[in-house]
């Protein structure tokens, strides 16, 4: 999916082995022959004579996501950017770096912008709607490709977003036709994981599981599908076979967000926290400041005994989010680990507070 | 017939068929009895059948009951049985007699109905059972639970019982559970401590709507209103006052289910832990006299760690238990929730905190798709250290026809300790009755036979009650010991045995109630392992009198009777 914006480029330094030419011409073959270290290293040699060279920055940002070091492509990609903000092609760059380390909220914010500037950009809005749908904002998925749907009812690819989207967003009808649609181009990995995706939606987690198990022996590396069966298999009682699928998401997809916090999560339940700590943290790298991580992580600190860092966690929560009932929770427990009864007491009283506010909200009390 | 993985091995085993599965199963299944054998009401006589008052619009209380109680109410020293029924309420009119039933235990392993003579049919909707002598006669006393009023029935030492229910003030309306009788301020007279389930007084009963099957469905607790739980203190004098108001017993509201009373700090001062059902657990630590006369109670369920899951979030109790598991001197817990909760274990840690170690114990694994009910840790083979027995069933009896994994009908589930102190699900290897699959509800553990080994009664939800035989504790050797208190309360409720063999000592704190509706034999069975007599043996006694009886060279395989301050008589 990479796309180096390979430009020709004339310097006007020279150093005393290299003429500046002769230094990104060779980084460039380099980078066309797959010697990408080679590449890095040549570009960054020229941008030490040129900082401003921003083509030459696109391309060795390029050669660092084809590394795999995408913390350094996006420095990279960032300052191409502040210097040339409309190339499209930069921001698609940056987006997919983001896309790659699993921040898909960061490249979420990108893809939309090249989606504004560039809409006819197929690659930039069905990554686009990717994301949506990996942070469940099913209605956008559907307002981007329904347009794109009518125009190339055959395109695969858009039918398969779209009909998660739909199915997702509980229209079903709508989206089992783009179901249909796969099916007739023969069984598909894509087609089994809509259909799982809808069975789980309604609660149907054994029906999913089997038709997320078709989807792997068609495709294993159809994105989220070792994710999506692992799920299931957590739901229908089969821990063990659920963690290896979610092992073998992140075989696919090391950033995949949520293999890596349930991970994380079932390891803390087994009270191995050294390694989950390791899965939570990779969780966080894709979703810097998740709640939902962070609570974890903060369990864990409570069960290893650490009180305080827990404490600081658990106050930084729940200052963002005054009703997560279940912080407050660890948060009392904290403070009276921590010999801080009063604060303890406070925090037990908010606990009930919500729980009498969220027990006020039954329909068997109303009634009587 | 869709056979679950059990199931096809105990046939697979029953038919010979599964050599080296596993080492019992090598064997042909006439070589290796079960652990625990069901004892057919053909051969028992125990021929009640549970009334669940099924209807179509599934009133919540259809599904929660019954209790069952092991008690030897004539004092013959056999084990006699109590079994509760549901009864006319507010919603249900029964169209043919529905009743309770005393079984008389004929000392030869069948049982005779005596009921009617006792007096114990009860008007009420039933749901459980405590049995305790609160006035200290000898003479174990029957209190019965109920949607709509409690009843306490008083053992008149002549095979009849007398409802002194409103003499004694102990009416409790409502909807009540579990009930455990403590003597939580050690003068000597058990008081009573009695769960409340949820307000569920609406003139027009709820009903949460149809289901996915378009069928009205038992509502899930958590729609319905908490309330607190009630405390009666024993005047002495056949009178109860309740006793709750103004300490942290009232201001808990809850959905009580099931509790047990026992020392979680070893202070000498008996505790409450109360499960809850979708809201948290309550732990009330008894603290001793309070001000102005009253008693000091300190709910400390949430800063514990018991109650709420590791992540936060109540879960659904129902039944619970207490026992120093891992041998530590110090009781540890245990919580039964619904499925995809798992159940909890939670060790002490030796400072009025816990630790859920049910994922080490091989309980959370096992637990995961069940929704338990009746339990209880005890040493079901006599090898020396606590198992666990535990009773399922899902509350919903719909709950298959929308969910592929989770059934109403649920296995048994046998836990048994081993020398790694851990505890391993053996029920695969223990029996048929392990392979079939039930509505259990309450559980009680009774050696009715006197051999030495506790047997366990169940309570099926409208069916026919399980009596289960004990068979793996064949080869090792027992003692049982019936205490009985004199300045104490008679029951010795809150008693320590402490004993050693060969140099080994070890402990045991006589805790009340647990599991769900039900109640214990109240004898104590101590396992020895291959060990054919202990060599030292104390009877800590709880106050007013705190004395300590000392026996030494007490020879196995035998019931004594130790009376505070006299020793075997």
């Amino acid at each position: 999916m990479w796309k180096p914006t390979l430009l020709l480029f004339l310097a006007l330094a020279a150093t005393a082995q290299q003429s500046p030419q002769a230094l990104v011409q060779d980084a460039m073959n380099r980078q066309k022959a797959g010697d990408l270290e080679g590449a890095v290293k040549g570009y960054r040699e020229f941008l030490k004579i040129d900082p401003k060279a921003t083509p030459i920055r696109s391309n060795l940002g390029a050669a660092l996501a084809g590394l795999g070091r995408f913390d350094e492509a996006i420095v990279e990609y960032k300052k191409v950017l502040r210097d040339a903000p409309s190339s499209t092609s930069t921001r698609l760059n940056l987006a997919l770096a983001y896309y790659k380390m699993g921040r898909v909220a960061d490249a979420a914010t990108e893809l939309s912008r090249v989606h504004r500037e560039a809409p006819t950009n197929q690659q930039a809005t069905l990554l686009l709607a990717d994301c949506y749908l990996r942070m469940d904002q099913n209605k956008d998925v559907i307002s981007i490709l329904e347009p794109v749907e009518k125009t190339d009812p055959e395109n695969l690819a858009v039918a398969y977003l779209l009909g998660t989207a739909l199915i997702r967003d509980k229209q079903v009808e709508k989206g089992q036709v783009l179901v249909d649609r796969i099916l007739r181009n023969g069984e598909s990995a894509e087609a089994h994981l809509m259909l799982g995706t809808a069975k789980f939606g309604v609660a149907d987690f054994a029906g999913a599981r089997d038709e997320f198990a078709k989807a792997i022996a068609l495709n294993p590396n159809l994105p989220e599908v070792h994710m999506l069966y692992a799920q299931t298999l957590s739901v229908t009682g089969s821990p063990e076979e659920s963690m290896k699928e979610f092992k073998a998401e992140l075989a696919v997809d090391p950033y995949n967000f949520q293999s890596n916090l349930q991970i994380g999560a079932m390891l803390r339940k087994d009270q191995n926290y050294g390694e989950a700590k390791k899965y939570l943290e990779r969780a966080l790298q894709t979703r810097p400041g998740d709640l939902g991580v962070r609570y974890q992580v903060a369990a864990i600190e409570i069960s290893e005994g650490k009180f305080d860092q827990a404490r600081a966690h658990l106050e930084s929560i729940v200052k963002e989010s005054p009703e997560f009932t279940e912080a407050h929770v660890s948060l009392s427990i904290a403070y009276f680990r921590l010999k801080r009864p009063e604060d303890g007491k406070r925090e037990r009283e908010i606990v009930e507070k919500l729980t009498a506010e969220a027990q006020a909200k039954q329909p068997g009390v109303k009634s009587q | 017939m869709n056979l679950t993985r059990r199931r096809w091995l105990w046939l697979a085993a029953a038919s010979g068929l599964a050599a080296g599965t596993s080492h019992l199963w090598s064997q042909s299944a006439d070589a290796v009895p079960p652990l625990f054998v069901d004892i057919p009401p053909s051969k028992s006589g125990i021929s009640w059948v549970h009334d669940n008052a099924f209807s179509q619009d599934h009133y919540l209380p259809e599904t929660l009951g019954p209790g069952c109680a092991f008690l030897d109410f004539d004092n013959d020293g056999w084990m006699d049985i109590f079994l509760v029924n549901s009864g006319p309420s507010d919603f249900w009119k029964p169209t043919k007699p529905v009743r309770n039933a005393l079984y008389k235990n004929n000392r030869d392993g069948t049982f005779t109905d005596v009921t009617e003579k006792a007096g114990l049919s009860g008007t009420q909707f039933g749901m459980g059972v405590a049995v305790g002598d609160y006035d200290n006669d000898g003479w174990p006393d029957i209190f019965v639970t109920a949607y709509g009023k409690c009843t306490l029935y008083k053992n008149n030492h002549n095979g009849t019982f007398t409802d002194v229910t409103e003499n004694a003030g102990v009416a409790t309306l409502g909807w009540t559970t579990s009930a455990v009788w403590v003597d939580y301020d050690n003068d000597g007279r058990l008081d009573l401590f009695v769960c409340s389930f949820v307000d569920y007084s609406g003139e027009h009963k709820f009903g949460c709507g149809d289901n996915k099957l378009g069928k009205r469905y038992y509502c899930i607790p958590r729609v319905f209103k908490p309330t607190a739980s009630f405390l009666y203190h024993n005047n002495g004098d056949g009178t109860f006052t309740e006793v709750s108001t103004g300490t942290d017993i009232a201001k808990a509201m809850g959905k009580g289910l099931g509790v047990v009373a026992t020392d979680i700090n070893n202070d000498g001062r008996t505790d409450l832990f109360v499960a809850n059902d979708t809201v948290q657990n309550f732990l009330f630590v008894n603290r001793g006299p309070g001000p102005n006369g009253g008693w000091k109670w300190d709910e400390i369920g949430l800063q514990s760690g018991v109650g709420f899951s590791e992540s936060g979030q109540p879960r659904s109790g129902m039944g619970v238990d207490a026992s120093d598991l891992f041998g530590s001197g110090w009781q540890d817990l245990f919580v039964a929730n619904v499925d995809h909760e798992m159940f909890s274990v939670y060790q002490n840690n030796k400072d009025e905190t816990f630790q859920d170690v049910a994922s080490a114990n091989e309980v959370a694994r096992s637990t995961r798709l069940l929704s338990g009910w009746g339990l209880k840790y005890f040493d079901y083979d006599n090898d020396g250290v606590i198992d666990l027995f535990l009773a399922n069933g899902h509350p919903d009896d719909m709950i298959g026809g929308y969910s592929m994994q989770v059934t109403y009908k649920e296995p048994l589930l046998l836990f048994h300790q081993g020398s790694d102190h851990k505890l391993h699900d053996v029920s695969d290897k223990a029996g048929p009755i392990f392979h079939q699959d039930f509505a259990a509800r309450g559980l009680a553990v009774g050696d009715y036979d006197n051999d030495g080994a506790m047997d366990v009664l169940i309570g099926i939800n409208g069916d026919r009650p399980l009596l289960l035989q004990n068979n793996a504790a064949k080869g090792n050797n027992w003692l049982g010991i019936k205490l009985e208190g004199v300045q104490c309360n008679r029951d010795a409720v809150g008693a320590r045995i402490d004993w050693s063999i060969l140099g080994k000592k070890k402990s045991c704190l006589k805790s009340n109630g647990g599991s769900y509706l039900s109640s214990h034999d109240p004898r104590v069975v101590l396992g020895l392992g291959d060990a054919t007599k202990i060599d030292q043996l104390e009877i800590h006694w709880p106050a007013p009198s705190k004395q300590v009886d000392k026996l030494t060279n007490v020879a196995a395989n035998r019931y004594l009777r130790i009376v505070e301050g006299k020793g075997v008589v």
